[in-house]
């Protein structure tokens, strides 16, 4: 028993990492109906941001909101040089070139930093603690108690302020939200740069557990991918509870059932069946429209 | 001057054109119908004002010219478009549409005053606040339409068929609104109707649009009266 509690600790840990990757998706998402193969790159490389300013002597807790306002400025720009000038084209057109933007950002990243896996920072210790009788590391409960922060922040950014009240509106309906004067280009601008700066925290988080270096996020990646699909794609709150779920659904299969080289098949399969049984995951709605 | 002024203005969408050559004017505080047939160019003419469709030819709201101004800038401006549909963001909240009408506005305690008056007007979207805008009936919807249209304290209102399919009950509240919103705020009105004779009674200008060009143009009153304007055009 408690070593199940401390797996499930253990798996909301990283539920926590695979659900700031996946709020980034459904950001982006909602904004244009486009799933942004790139958001994992993206966070690769704001990680490698982080890392510089942390080699040059800056304090962690100053490195990290330094990056996250780096890869919000650079969501905004990536949103206005490479997507803006292909608003109108069919989403097939924006997946490839977001395939392409990852290959780009994976190929600069390795030019630039090189492939040596390196040791990045955590400023919470490994040391273990017990919690009801389950032991966990402080590392765990900070990448935890990090990433409810920001997703907090986010939610009341969207729900409670009237930017983000324009941004929720302009991605329904752009055609409504210009007659209200909501400048739709700049809230799917400013999409990109908060979906950029959510995707950074989960790098940061877990570049400390996997090493940084330009593959890293390959497999957080599809693990969001499933917490995005099981929540149902169109929901931030279900991104969130989708993370949770795979995070510590992957770390209780590979403590149980299957050896670790298997877990990111456990994600594959939450993938496969979401999609075969509950196609709109657990809060997405059916995407049934009025014509 | 008039507030809006619409000169030789052609429109359409890709190779079909649509207005061949629209002449228009509202006054400060008018109400103005422009009205016709199906397909005759009403709502494109509306869509022209707001950048909506490409046009060219001159529209100038308040002395300014409006060609390549955009939509969003067009709107801030003081121009409140209700649109074919009434544009009601159905995912959000009947509250959060009524937010999005005030959402530029920096005079708070003036938008605090605004909402009780639109309460005033319609109690229903009071007790409808925290619902989804999805849940409400076509006369709901255009009566919200219309209050968040109120709430951008616009100085020109277009609308575009505010009593279509809703119940002639219903209608009649919704056009008594649109007099009660003229005449106390001064907002002027650009209305696109099909019913003819409504539109007529509430104006005091009107023009009558055929495939794309102004046909007759006149003092509301005179054309209600005009029994050949009426039959040749307007159909009742």
């Amino acid at each position: 028993m408690q070593e199940f509690l401390q797996q499930v600790l253990s798996g909301i840990a990283s539920g926590g990492i695979f659900a700031s990757l996946a709020l980034a998706l459904v950001l982006i998402y909602n904004a244009m109906g486009l799933i942004n193969f790139a958001q994992g790159e993206m966070a690769m490389f704001a990680t490698f941001i982080a890392f510089l300013l942390l080699d040059r002597g800056v304090s962690y807790w100053i490195a990290f909101p330094l990056t996250l306002a780096v890869a919000f400025a650079g969501g905004i720009l990536i949103q206005r040089i490479v997507i803006r000038p292909l608003e109108r084209a069919p989403v097939l057109t924006l997946v490839i070139v977001t395939i392409g933007l990852a290959t780009l950002i994976n190929g600069v990243a390795g030019f630039v930093f090189g492939y040596v896996p390196r040791s990045f920072p955590s400023p919470f210790s490994v040391q273990t603690v017990n919690v009801f009788g389950a032991f966990t590391s402080y590392r765990d409960l900070g990448v935890i108690a990090v990433s409810a922060v920001v997703l907090v922040l986010i939610y009341l950014l969207l729900q409670r302020t009237t930017i983000g009240l324009a941004m929720r509106a302009a991605a329904h309906n752009p055609e409504a939200s210009r007659l209200l004067g909501v400048r739709v280009s700049w809230m799917l601008a400013l999409g990109w740069g908060l979906a950029s700066a959510v995707g950074a925290v989960s790098g940061i988080m877990v570049a400390p557990i996997v090493l940084l270096e330009p593959n890293m996020m390959q497999t957080i990646i599809i693990y969001a991918f499933a917490a995005a699909v099981l929540g149902g794609i169109e929901s931030p709150l279900g991104a969130v509870v989708g993370g949770v779920i795979v995070g510590v659904a992957v770390n209780l299969a590979g403590a149980y059932l299957v050896s670790g080289d298997l877990e990111l098949a456990v994600a594959l399969a939450i993938i496969v069946a979401v999609l075969v049984l509950k196609p709109n995951g657990l809060f997405g709605r059916p995407s049934v429209r009025r014509v | 001057m008039p507030l809006l002024e619409l000169n030789g203005v052609r429109a359409g969408y890709g190779p079909t054109q649509v207005l061949h050559g629209v002449s228009i004017a509202v006054g400060e505080g008018d109400i103005v119908s422009l009205l016709g047939a199906n397909g005759a160019g009403k709502t494109t003419t509306l869509r022209a004002i707001t950048g909506g469709v490409h046009w060219d030819g001159a529209i100038t709201f308040s002395g300014r010219s409006l060609h390549h101004t955009s939509t969003e800038d067009i709107v801030r401006g003081g121009i409140a478009h209700v649109p074919e549909g009434r544009g009601i963001l159905t995912d959000l909240t009947v509250d959060e549409n009524l937010q999005l009408g005030a959402h530029l506005r920096r005079d708070g305690a003036v938008v605090r005053k605004d909402y009780d008056r639109v309460f005033e007007y319609f109690p229903i979207l009071r007790e409808r606040r925290r619902l989804s805008a999805s849940t409400l009936s076509g006369g709901e919807q255009q009566m919200l339409a219309l209050a968040r249209a109120l709430l951008m304290r616009p100085r020109l209102m277009l609308l575009d068929e505010p009593s279509l399919g809703l119940a002639p009950m219903i209608v009649k509240a919704i056009f008594n609104i649109i007099r009660a919103i003229n005449q106390t705020d001064g907002v002027a009105v650009l209305l696109v109707e099909q019913n003819a004779r409504l539109a007529l009674e509430l104006s005091t200008q009107a023009y009558v649009l055929e495939v794309g060009r102004i046909a007759v143009k006149g003092a509301s009153a005179e054309l209600i009266g005009n029994d050949s304007v009426r039959r040749s055009y307007l159909g009742y």
